[in-house]
């Protein structure tokens, strides 16, 4: 198979009114002659009859490729890549979601929950200070709390700690937990197989010889 | 340049009048000019305790707008020349309050005294907000019960966050004080015990006040109980009057019974 490959010119024009379109062909013809001749718009009969017999090659309503500005193109792979960047995040923000969550996004208080305070955190809180009766906490994540609990703590993260609270109100993943359960200086809640699991933490006093 | 302190509770019905008044007159008797504001608007009571109910001509509303000057309004108490008292106006309520208004009578009343004692109404709303916003410090006045504990902990919440002081970074002073214990309640733990309610508030302790009979008495004749010297309840205002003229005194346990030496012979048999 033999191919070539041609620079051709190309006119590209509009048939609006039959009479001028011939007419300006027919003054413009040396113009013309050599060029392609790209034409939208009706195309009657007779504009074919003269195309042909002056022997113009002409296409009709077609788009031919054109060239983009350079700038143009990096724009649009500056979009493409954006786009992807997204997707990665979420898919990571996915499988931090399904990954065993030990740590997502830690933050840590040292001030006293007090009565009609509401805090809500996404992620992980240890808080070093006590929570009030009257008091809400609204965590998402795992919940560490080395102090006294009298408030409501709302947690769906995969464990807690907590000290023993016989007056908070405890809810793990929409589950109330049972203040007698938590009856160790330090009891560790947290979801196994759908099941709340309660293991004392410091069951003795350490005595440091 | 005086100290302003706001006497606070949450829970209405502890004890701040009270307290607001023995502690005017405990820091009057103490040689300290002192002033106690009455901002409970609409439901006035400091000037029966304080026995001045027929001297209120002016009150504080109108001094803050204006229709009425300081001099005018302030009554200065029968029991002490030092302490002066400025009343609540009994027909307004406390929408009548307004942040610039209060802090213009708050600077005004800091050019003369030393203390500025402000008795804060009950509940958290609005009359409560005005109350801590120009204060210095803040005197917590509790029950050992677990209510008063709580509306008492949400107060100091909100005195945390919307005092004007805490907006420009500073602290204000927060300090306790336990009214009404009744050292019987509390060894057979029907009462808390003060280190818990520390624990609970966490806040600096002013003093503990025994229940005292004497207390209702001493309001209705309009003699706070501070003047009677042999009333238990008078004799702990007048040392946390005294812990807050700068005394160092040292607190009292009042929690314990005093038992005398028949009550410690049956204990050693139990």
């Amino acid at each position: 198979m033999r191919s070539n490959q041609y620079s051709v010119k190309v006119y590209e024009t509009t048939i609006e009114d039959e009479e001028e379109f011939i007419l300006f062909f027919e003054t413009n013809y040396m113009l013309f002659k050599d060029h392609l001749i790209l034409i939208k718009g009706n195309l009657s009969q007779k504009i074919k009859e003269y195309l042909n017999s002056k022997s113009l090659s002409y296409l009709h309503n077609i788009d031919l490729p054109k060239g983009r500005s350079r700038k143009a193109l990096e724009e649009e792979l500056e979009i493409e890549r954006s786009a992807s960047a997204v997707s990665v995040q979420i898919a990571e923000a996915k499988l931090k979601r399904l990954s065993s969550r030990l740590q997502n996004n830690l933050t840590v208080l040292d001030t006293m929950i007090r009565s009609g305070r509401e805090i809500n955190i996404e992620g992980d809180l240890l808080l070093l200070n006590r929570v009030n009766s009257g008091a809400t906490l609204n965590i998402t994540g795992n919940l560490i709390i080395p102090n006294v609990v009298e408030g409501a703590v709302r947690c769906s993260g995969n464990f807690m700690m907590l000290t023993a609270s016989p007056k908070a109100n405890i809810i793990f993943h929409g589950v109330e937990v049972d203040n007698d359960l938590l009856k160790n200086k330090l009891n560790r809640v947290e979801l196994k197989n759908n099941e709340i699991i309660i293991t004392p933490v410091l069951k003795k006093e350490i005595v440091w010889a | 340049m005086g100290i302003v302190i706001a006497v606070i509770s949450g829970k209405g019905g502890v004890g701040k009048t009270t307290a607001t008044a023995n502690l005017g007159l405990g820091i009057g008797l103490n040689n300290k000019k002192c002033v106690v504001v009455d901002f409970d608007i609409g439901q006035r009571n400091l000037d029966m305790i304080l026995g001045l109910e027929n001297r209120v001509v002016y009150d504080m509303v109108q001094v803050m707008d204006g229709e009425a000057n300081l001099k005018q309004a302030l009554i200065k108490s029968k029991a002490s020349e030092n302490l002066f008292f400025l009343a609540a106006s009994q027909s307004k309520d406390k929408s009548v309050l307004e942040s610039s208004k209060v802090e213009k009578l708050v600077v005004e009343l800091k050019e003369d005294f030393d203390f500025i004692i402000l008795d804060s109404p009950a509940g958290i709303e609005s009359g409560f907000e005005h109350t801590i916003e120009f204060a210095d410090a803040a005197i917590v006045v509790v029950n050992p019960e677990v209510s008063s504990i709580r509306d008492a902990d949400r107060a100091i919440g909100i005195l945390d966050s919307k005092s004007h002081k805490v907006k420009q970074g500073e602290e204000v002073a927060k300090y306790l004080i336990i009214n009404r214990i009744v050292a019987d309640m509390v060894e057979s733990g029907e009462m808390l015990k003060s280190e818990d309610i520390l624990d609970i508030l966490d806040i600096k302790l002013l003093g503990k006040i025994p229940e005292d009979k004497g207390v209702i008495d001493a309001s209705n004749q309009g003699k706070p109980v501070i003047l009677d010297k042999k009333s238990i309840a008078g004799q702990a205002y007048m040392r946390i009057a005294g812990r807050l003229c700068g005394k160092q005194i040292d607190m009292k346990d009042i929690e314990m019974c005093d038992s005398g030496i028949f009550k410690k012979i049956v204990g050693m048999f139990r």
